[in-house]
């Protein structure tokens, strides 16, 4: 706060903001608005109180090495005595609402949970960070918005035999994977017959399905791992993006899964290139006249996952809550939901399926070339390779 | 009573310029007044009469506050409304703490209260310590509407009246604190033509009766004639003559003031002598004697008003031959009702002449036209 | 009129007693400083995130934002788009507006729910409601058609379909804005020009919108600003087409990570010039405002005016209108949230309805808390804007305050913040005060504030420019001070207009989702966030059923609304 005087002084100086009167208003709103540095100034203050470590995240480091039984009852001892957890997650509400009723029924710990879509649950938790705000105790989120936050250095490390459990794939630096979002084609069963859905993520190429394919706008990190794969496969750039461009030609495209999902269960098109399982699976419940299944391989799987914060109010209860959302009662929990948990149980929706992970960390460090390149794919312009 | 020193008021955007400008360059400001100065005694009405943009609005809203001007005083009995002078403090007393009376030219009646509300309303916004209690209040609301006769109206909404209705309204508003002053805007311009007449002579009564001092406003030259103590005749921004309905009427002293109350007519000439108040005048269409306290030497040029009832027209020669007969032919003729006028073409100019209506003559009938002497005036040329 | 600056420099320099501050001061000076700080916390935040980065001063943003091949096309749609439901809203509303105060018009109870209820619809669920109605595919009204014009005859998906959708969902602020305009009217200058020979046409084109000149000009501006931010119409129905405007850029933008903020922030600073030269033009414009005070203090009897053979015809299109904008996108709500999932209505389909959604809505033990924090913020909201903007319009309008045009503009400003963008300010500002306000319901609170202070601000300033200056002296000269005067005169004239915005801010608060979705915290759920959940989660159905309890909620409220409001006010016949 020292050099406050000086920022403030310095702000009121903003060209565009030089109103004859406002001088006192404007002054006033600055003070208010606090010494924190520029908004968009990346996180020189965070960073800087991560070398220390917090209280918590010394608890996270002995907790980590006690052996199993001792570290239950220990956790649910201490987060007992805590009383509450505070769970930011982009879950959606019903998802959300079972697994926090399963956790405050199995402990007498309360559970308020802030939920919104991962882009926001980020965004929150960037601003409280560098507010040096405790907001929340733990986080489960999509695989992206986790690798930030473990890049910006929020979460603590995590470890144990429930981590372990969860297969390779699902292990990150300082975050475990949860469940698995499922991108696979599916369709309206009125509009395509048995035995003419696609079959393969070339099918969806095929010129048939002009004006009968939908696409969703933002789904980047589906087709950075769909262009590896292929890449891997041996198809070359040109026959990849020729592939890409006619499955864009004639498709429609839709902002949100959900929307999504109900323009095709309404008949708006026959075919959806990488709609989530769950909900085309949720659909079909009500009775949609909708179907993924069988699989198209292979199946794309983004994880979501969940880690601890450096900061934790109520440290022993986010631990127990990471321990048991990875135990088999909370793995069940999103089973039932129709979720794909990460540690698979007995049985396994997805065995015998061929599964790949997104590439989260190249999603990570590319993200902005290949969003940008898929912009390019849904508005149907050319994709040149640089 | 009322007495306002040297007030001068220049438009809003003329002064932000005369500000920013360098060097004197007073002349450069337009005036809405300029350098007026007023005494009303007790009880009379007082007419400010002039043409729109005259200044007369603008004075009297300064007298009520609701303008500042830019300098000179205003004083009502013994209290400063205001005072602005090189060198002293100013002082400008807001409008809502004059006490004074006010009624407006759209009325300004509240459309959302009732009759008696809005003449409530002056009574209850009294600070505290100064407002009579609910059911005195009630008492002089309910007198005051009786004298008004609006009392059996009381509980209506105040936009179900009829104009004539609103006006008695707005007139009972503004005097319901018994105010000092009290200051009426051109109050039966909205009017139709019988109810202001029936409303004038009810003004008259009323403001006689109650005897508050007043200040009116308007630019109709026979409501001022019929109501006033006096008379200010404004243009652009002077008080170009001040006088009873009277004098200004009978002995205008510009070509403008003539013009203005009353139709006239102008004839240019040249005196030619003069004995005692009778001056002698050689116009292009003959001589005309006349009386008046001018007192102007022979040769200066001057304009004769001739009020149309000073002309008597009739279709033959006096007998014995008098003072100021012309002779012309009648051009058009126009029935009013109580009167009729006549345009009577003599040499190059034309005359506008009012009789009674039994003196009703055909255009194109050769007339005789005499002049009292008594009822000409000389007006200075320019 | 004294003025608060001239006394104040009375008082310093000449002042017969000491200058202590009048109410008149205190209020207008905290009503200034209120508006100020609302709008220039998030701008500051705004401009400081777009113009500075870790290094100083940089125009970086506005290089990654707008150096793309494709920004005419967006510039171009957007405007497109915007002027093009801006004037398809203002015809629709200025027109019922006028029918509905000014003529005899049939089916006048149809008008209420006209005005109210595509104002409560969710944007999101208005815009689906339209894409079930006029889709090509599998659009309702299409296929009722169909036999007569041939498939596809209405396509939602196209920029007349956006401004058809838009426009729509706007007209209703339009008429609200406009009947309290036409109220304030004297007929008697309708009937004069009738009189000289004008054909009801001329009449209204050469007298009535002159003299409604300054609502028009304020609606226009809402409008195009409004279309201009919207977002869900154009993500909904544009994109399918890969038409992209202003805001489904910014939200593009900000979701990436590291959220370019500066690039946002650029975006978001070309729709603030947008909007700045509309405000100058709108103030140009309304200059000549005291000839447009058409509340005088001549009473007057508001005569309906008799349509005569148009009646039927005038008659019908109030019907159409009703069907349009009510009846069918509600009827498909309706219709949805009785189903277990959305199909095209089939004998099967009746067969399937049933109530269980309702029944899932009233097990949600969020619903009633949410609820009741969506009233809470609602109603306060509704009531700190207007009482703030009716002081602020009387400062605009009314007084000579040196810099008042600059109230204006401040509060205008956040109608251009992306909710996001001021989502992401408040929590920066909040975070850091020292007043515990971040996680509470007054952080939402200050944000309803700020984003509808615009809306606020318009609705007063248009019914301060119809009250003659006159009613307002003669309660002066009366003796009643500046706050009597405002409170006895002013305010019951101004309820009109205070009403109607109040109504409109109730109602648009029960929707505010961008930045409610960032602020809020457990316990201080809002109907909007639970609506946004139940859309996520793929819940059509109950989202319908929510959005059917919302609009009776919020239909009973605004007729309460109504009722007191016509207290208060004017008393119409």
């Amino acid at each position: 706060m020292t050099d406050c005087k000086n920022r403030v002084g310095r702000r009121t100086g903003v060209p565009a903001l030089r109103l004859k009167g406002t001088g006192l208003l404007l002054g006033t709103a600055l003070l208010l608005a606090g010494c924190g540095g520029s908004p968009t100034a990346s996180n020189t203050d965070a960073k800087s109180t991560s070398n220390a470590p917090t209280a918590a995240e010394k608890f996270f480091t002995k907790t980590n090495k006690t052996p199993d039984d001792a570290r239950r009852d220990a956790l649910v001892k201490q987060a007992e005595a805590e009383g509450q957890l505070d769970l930011y997650t982009s879950m959606t509400s019903d998802v959300a609402d079972a697994v926090t009723k399963a956790f405050s029924d199995a402990f007498k710990v309360d559970v308020n949970v802030y939920r919104a879509s991962s882009e926001t649950v980020l965004q929150r938790i960037l601003q409280e960070q560098k507010a040096r705000f405790q907001g929340n105790d733990v986080v489960e989120s999509n695989a992206t918005e986790m690798f930030a936050l473990q890049t910006e250095g929020y979460l603590a490390a995590y470890s144990g035999t429930r981590r372990d459990e969860v297969s390779e794939a699902g292990h990150f630096d300082r975050w475990t994977a949860t469940r698995y979002n499922l991108f696979a084609p599916s369709w309206n069963t009125k509009k395509v017959k048995k035995g003419e859905e696609p079959k393969s993520w070339e099918d969806l190429a095929d010129p048939k399905w002009d004006g009968q394919l939908s696409m969703e706008v933002a789904d980047s990190d589906w087709y950075l791992t769909l262009y590896k794969y292929w890449e891997k496969q041996g198809k070359s750039k040109d026959e990849i993006n020729k592939l890409f461009a006619d499955m864009a030609k004639g498709a429609k495209i839709v902002k949100g899964h959900t929307v999504q999902g109900e323009l095709m269960s309404a008949g708006q098109f026959a075919v959806t290139a990488s709609n989530y399982s769950y909900l085309v699976e949720r659909l079909k419940a009500t009775g949609a006249p909708v179907a993924y299944e069988p699989f198209v391989e292979p199946v794309i799987a983004r994880p979501n996952g969940l880690g601890l914060m450096k900061t934790a109010k109520h440290p022993a209860a986010a631990m127990l809550f990471a321990d048991w959302l990875l135990s088999e009662d909370g793995q069940k929990i999103l089973t039932d939901l129709g979720l794909t948990p990460s540690i698979a149980g007995a049985n396994d929706p997805l065995a015998g399926v061929d599964v790949i992970p997104v590439d989260v960390k190249e999603l990570l460090n590319n993200g902005k070339v290949w969003s940008d390149r898929y912009d390019k794919v849904v508005s149907g312009g050319e994709v040149v390779d640089q | 009573m009322l007495s306002i020193d040297h007030l001068v008021k220049s438009f809003d955007g003329e002064r932000r310029r005369r500000r920013t400008a360098k060097g004197d360059d007073a002349q450069a400001r337009v005036f809405a007044v300029n350098d007026i100065s007023i005494e009303v005694q007790d009880g009379e009405l007082f007419t400010l009469l002039g043409p729109s943009g005259c200044g007369k609005t603008t004075t009297l809203r300064s007298i009520a506050g609701l303008e500042r001007p830019d300098s000179g005083a205003i004083n009502v009995g013994d209290r400063t409304f205001f005072e602005s002078r090189p060198g002293k403090r100013s002082i400008n007393i807001p409008a809502n703490q004059r006490g004074l009376g006010m009624v407006f030219q759209s009325y300004a009646i509240w459309p959302h209260m009732s009759v008696f509300d809005n003449v409530a309303f002056p009574l209850q916004v009294r600070p505290r310590s100064q407002r009579p209690a609910k059911h005195v209040i009630a008492e002089r609301v309910t007198r005051v509407l009786e004298t008004m006769e609006l009392a059996k109206l009381a509980d209506r909404d105040a936009t179900k009246l009829s104009g004539g209705q609103q006006q008695r309204l707005a007139l009972a508003r503004a005097i319901v604190i018994e105010p000092q002053l009290l200051l009426l805007d051109e109050p039966l311009s909205n009017l139709d033509a019988k109810l202001r007449e029936s409303l004038r002579y009810e003004l008259k009564r009323l403001q006689r009766e109650l005897g508050i001092t007043s200040v009116y406003v308007t630019h109709d030259q026979i409501e001022a004639l019929a109501l006033s103590t006096h008379i200010a005749v404004m243009n652009e921004g002077n008080i170009i003559q001040l006088g009873k309905p009277r004098d200004i009427y009978g002995n205008p002293n510009s070509r403008f003031v003539a013009e203005f109350i009353g139709t006239s007519n102008f004839i240019s000439g040249v005196v030619r002598g003069r004995e005692g108040e009778r001056h002698t005048v050689e116009t292009t269409d003959g001589q005309l004697v006349l009386d008046s306290a001018a007192a102007l030497p022979a040769g200066t040029e001057v304009i004769v008003s001739i009020r149309p009832e000073a002309v008597e027209v009739s279709r033959d020669a006096h007998p014995n031959g008098v003072a100021n007969e012309w002779s012309g032919k009648v051009l058009t003729r126009a029935f009013l009702g109580d009167a009729v006028d006549h345009v009577v073409g003599v040499g190059k100019n034309e005359l506008r002449t009012r009789s009674n209506p039994e003196t009703s003559i055909e255009p194109g009938t050769t007339v005789f036209l005499r002049l009292d002497p008594a009822k000409l005036s000389l007006v200075p040329v320019g | 009129m004294t003025t608060v600056t001239e006394r104040l420099a009375r008082g310093k320099s000449a002042g017969r007693r000491r200058w202590v501050p009048t109410p008149k001061f205190l209020i207008s000076g905290a009503v200034a400083v209120v508006i100020g700080y609302l709008a220039i916390v998030p701008l500051y935040y705004l401009l400081w995130g777009t113009f500075f980065d870790d290094r100083g001063f940089s125009l970086d943003g506005f290089s990654r934002a707008y150096g793309n091949s494709r920004i005419g096309e967006l510039v171009t749609n957007s405007l497109w788009f915007a002027v093009g439901a801006a004037a398809l809203s203002l015809t629709i509303g200025t027109a019922l507006a006028y029918l509905n105060v000014r003529t005899d018009v049939p089916f006048k109870g149809l008008f209420f729910a006209a005005s109210i209820i595509p104002l409560i619809i969710p944007g999101i669920l208005y815009t689906v409601a339209w894409i079930l109605l006029a889709s090509p595919d599998i659009g309702l009204l299409n296929s009722l058609i169909e036999p007569v014009l041939g498939p596809g005859f209405f396509n939602v998906f196209t920029v007349w379909g956006m401004i058809w959708v838009e426009g729509l969902h706007l007209s209703p602020i339009v008429f609200l804005l406009m009947v309290a305009a036409f109220r304030s009217m004297d007929p008697s200058l309708e009937e004069s020009a009738l009189m000289s020979g004008a054909s009801r046409w001329q009449v209204f084109r050469r007298v009535t919108v002159p003299l409604v000149r300054p609502a028009i000009v304020a609606s226009i501006l809402i409008m195009v600003v409004r279309s201009l931010e919207s977002f869900e119409v154009p993500a909904l129905l544009g994109l399918q087409n890969g038409i992209y405007v202003f805001t489904s850029r910014i939200y593009f933008v900000l979701r990436t990570y590291p959220p370019d903020l500066a690039a946002a922030g650029a975006l978001a600073v070309g729709l603030l010039v947008f909007a700045m030269i509309g405000v100058a033009l709108s103030n140009l414009v309304g200059k000549s405002g005291k000839s447009f005070q058409t509340i005088t203090g001549k009473g007057f009897r508001p005569r309906p005016m008799e349509l005569g053979k148009w009646r039927p015809v005038m008659g019908g299109m109030v019907i159409l209108y009703f069907f349009f904008t009510v009846l069918a996108p509600l009827a498909v709500l309706l219709y949805t949230s009785m189903l277990g999932f959305y199909r095209a209505p089939s004998v099967e389909a009746f067969q399937s309805m049933n109530f269980d959604n309702y029944r899932e809505l009233a097990g949600m033990n969020k619903a009633v808390t949410a609820l009741k924090n969506s009233l809470i913020l609602g109603v306060g909201t509704a009531t700190l804007v207007m009482g703030i903007m009716a002081i602020a319009a009387w400062m605009v309008v009314r007084s000579k305050i040196p810099g008042r045009q600059i109230i204006d503009q401040l509060a205008f400003v956040p109608l251009v913040i992306p909710g996001l963008v001021l989502g992401l300010a408040l929590s920066f500002v909040y975070l850091r005060s020292p007043i515990p306000i971040y996680g509470t319901l007054f952080i939402l609170l200050i944000a309803y504030c700020t984003r509808y202070l615009p809306y606020g601000m318009r609705y007063a300033v248009t019914s301060m420019h119809q009250i003659s200056s006159e009613l307002e002296e003669s309660a002066q000269v009366s003796g009643a001070s500046w706050w009597q005067t405002f409170r006895r005169v002013l305010l019951p004239l101004l309820s009109p207009g205070l009403v109607a915005g109040w109504i409109y801010i109730l109602v648009v608060s029960f929707r505010e989702l961008s930045s409610s979705i960032l602020l809020y915290s457990p316990g201080n759920e809002v109907l909007s966030i639970l609506i946004f959940e139940q859309f996520e989660n793929g819940q059509f159905t109950v989202l319908s059923a929510l959005g059917v309890v919302m609009v009776l909620t919020l239909v009973i409220l605004v007729a309460i609304a109504y009722k007191l409001g016509a207290k208060v006010g004017l008393r119409e016949d």
